[in-house]
């Protein structure tokens, strides 16, 4: 490596950097905003323009705060976690393309790295617990640590119908080969199985049981605070921008599906708007369900997650295996996808019961249970 | 599954309404206070004579179940000039409203209609005892309230400090001779003696008979 190339690589991080913290920024505020328009109320309006400089004096206040070391915590650990969560987060933006020339790096096995890379931030979730010497903390880590590798295995599967699609792991080709149709035509299943697993992934309401602040008072980061509990917080919101952009790109189309016209700098701007418009109309979505469903409790997490998802995903695999094995035109495979979607979703209605099932209350006595 | 989707219409639909907040501190943005609103006490302004229609007499005072006020009273200088009805007026006042409970008890013990809930109700201060506010104060305070909802005393008649109009002389009555009014009636008073002396006379045995009968019947 030349010492040219280690410059463009280091003025490359620095731009990623500076990009994903504005992102971050203009997430948190968004967040706030739709939240408080689903409650009919209007979220920050003090700070600029409609609370427009809002997240900066979040940030500054953060920055300012005090850090606090509990005593009996272990100190090293204690100060690598954030560091654990967050650069992971960071990594994966490396092979992640905004447009077809603008990535820092295109890699080959590009959605392998992601797939590899993203697990990498349960170790820093589990360390943070670990190392608060709080039970809440450690429970907290080791929730997370149960929820993202149950649902590691969904979240892949869906990411793997997609390279089987595509035939190739390199994200700028997958994109490429969503030019005439998005795959989300193709895999709705698909689109499913990576949404809901990519929200349990992040932590995200309805499955942020985690840092569910009324059992375990916000998991592993009680005892952070400051600058280093602002790590955590831009890692999480990294990790959603992420899972946006990954849906954008996978099954949206990213900037293509229509391909921008022009060529050049022109072309890449108007890439990059484009896929920018189809990552927030996702976490819009993703906004709206945080807004929408209570927490699950972790029972039914895991019941969700080991029943539902994980036996849906190999189904999935199968369909597209069988659909490309025979050579069928794909719009089989779509038809295939929204029957067992619908097969799903009533197997759901069924088990949940009629209305009149779901809203009685069974009182039972104590010596019945002991029976 | 259907419940799910029902939900997400709901959000969305409660999205799409206004919200309902109302800027707080920006007068144009915030909500009006209701007439019926009762908020701390304020003193009442008598417009006709331009001056408190307090007189000090101190019930509201000894009525206050927290005693967050006290008043000091004077002779009036406006009753001496002859322009107003009240003898005694309003010196000093001072409430405490960061004790006040907002009970009305003041007004409702008030004879003068001097007292009134205002629609005040911010209490945000610098000072420490910057709730303690003066007659000046509660006069600002009674004015404000007055404009806004065109208050008026409950008894006019009564409380109104517009002196009554000058007093005309007294009619004179026509002049009577003072013997022969005498003569007349010393007259009439021996006419009545001595018919009631023949009526006695002439009914004394049924009298009698009433006398002795009835406290008999009431003895046996």
């Amino acid at each position: 490596m030349t010492l040219t190339q280690g410059i463009y690589i280091a003025i490359g991080a620095a731009v990623l950097l500076v990009f994903l913290s504005v992102m971050v920024l203009a997430l948190t505020w968004l967040e706030r905003k739709a939240l408080a328009r689903i409650q009919m109320r209007m979220g920050p309006m003090r700070v600029g323009f409609h609370g427009a400089l809002q997240p900066i004096a979040d940030a500054m206040k953060l920055v300012s705060k005090e850090d606090i070391l509990p005593s009996w915590a272990d100190r090293r650990v204690y100060w690598l976690a954030p560091l654990a969560v967050f650069i992971p987060a960071f990594l994966l933006w490396v092979t992640i393309p905004v447009a077809r020339d603008v990535a820092l790096a295109n890699l080959d096995l590009g959605l392998f790295y992601i797939v590899a890379i993203s697990v990498l931030s349960v170790m820093g979730l589990v360390m943070a617990g670990w190392s608060s010497a709080n039970k809440y903390a450690m429970l907290g880590g080791l929730r997370a640590a149960g929820q993202l590798v149950s649902y590691e295995i969904p979240f892949i599967m869906a990411i793997l119908a997609v390279a089987m699609l595509a035939q190739t792991l390199n994200l700028r080709h997958i994109v490429e080969a969503q030019s005439t149709f998005a795959y989300v035509l193709f895999l709705p299943l698909s689109l499913f199985l990576f949404l809901t697993a990519g929200l349990a992934e992040l932590g995200r309401t309805p499955f942020d049981i985690h840092h569910a602040e009324s059992e375990v008072v916000g998991g592993p980061f009680v005892e952070y605070s400051g600058a280093h509990w602002a790590v955590f917080f831009l890692a999480e919101y990294i990790n959603t921008f992420t899972i946006a952009a990954l849906t954008a790109l996978l099954f949206l189309g990213g900037w293509g599906w229509p391909t921008m016209p022009f060529d050049g700098l022109l072309h890449s701007a108007l890439s990059v708007l484009w896929f920018m418009v189809k990552t927030y109309a996702v976490i819009l979505v993703i906004f709206w369900i945080r807004g929408t469903y209570p927490r699950l409790r972790i029972d039914q997490l895991m019941a969700f997650g080991w029943k539902l998802l994980v036996p849906l995903s190999f189904i999935n695999i199968v369909l597209v295996g069988v659909v490309m094995f025979y050579g069928w035109p794909l719009w089989v495979l779509s038809l295939l996808s929204v029957i067992t979607l619908a097969i799903t979703f009533y197997i759901i209605a069924r088990s949940a019961g009629t209305r009149m099932e779901r809203n009685t209350v069974t009182v039972y006595n104590a010596a019945s249970l002991r029976r | 599954m259907v419940g799910f989707l029902e939900g997400l219409k709901v959000t969305l639909k409660t999205a799409g309404r206004k919200p309902v907040t109302a800027q707080y501190p920006e007068p144009e943005k915030r909500l009006e206070v209701q007439d019926r609103y009762m908020g701390f006490p304020a003193l009442t302004w008598d417009g006709d004579v331009s001056e408190p229609y307090c007189t000090g007499c101190m019930v509201c005072i000894r009525n206050c179940p927290t005693q967050c006020m006290s008043a000091q009273m004077k002779d009036n200088p406006l009753h001496a000039e002859g322009k107003s009805r009240r003898r005694k007026i309003i010196d000093e006042f001072e409430i405490n409203l960061g004790r006040c409970i907002l009970c009305g008890i003041c007004v409702d013990v008030c004879n003068f209609d001097a007292i009134e809930m205002s629609h005040e109700h911010e209490l945000s201060k610098y000072e420490r005892n910057g709730n303690r506010v003066d007659l000046s104060a509660l006069l600002e305070m009674g004015q404000r309230y007055q404009d806004s909802t065109g208050w008026q005393p409950k008894q006019p008649e009564k409380n109104s400090g517009v002196p009554p109009p000058p007093k005309e002389p007294a009619k004179k009555a026509e002049p009577i001779e003072l013997a022969q009014v005498s003569r007349e009636a010393v007259e009439h008073r021996k006419a009545v003696m001595r018919a009631r002396a023949a009526e006695r006379r002439s009914s004394q045995g049924e009298e009698r008979m009433d006398d002795t009968t009835q406290p008999g019947q009431s003895e046996t």
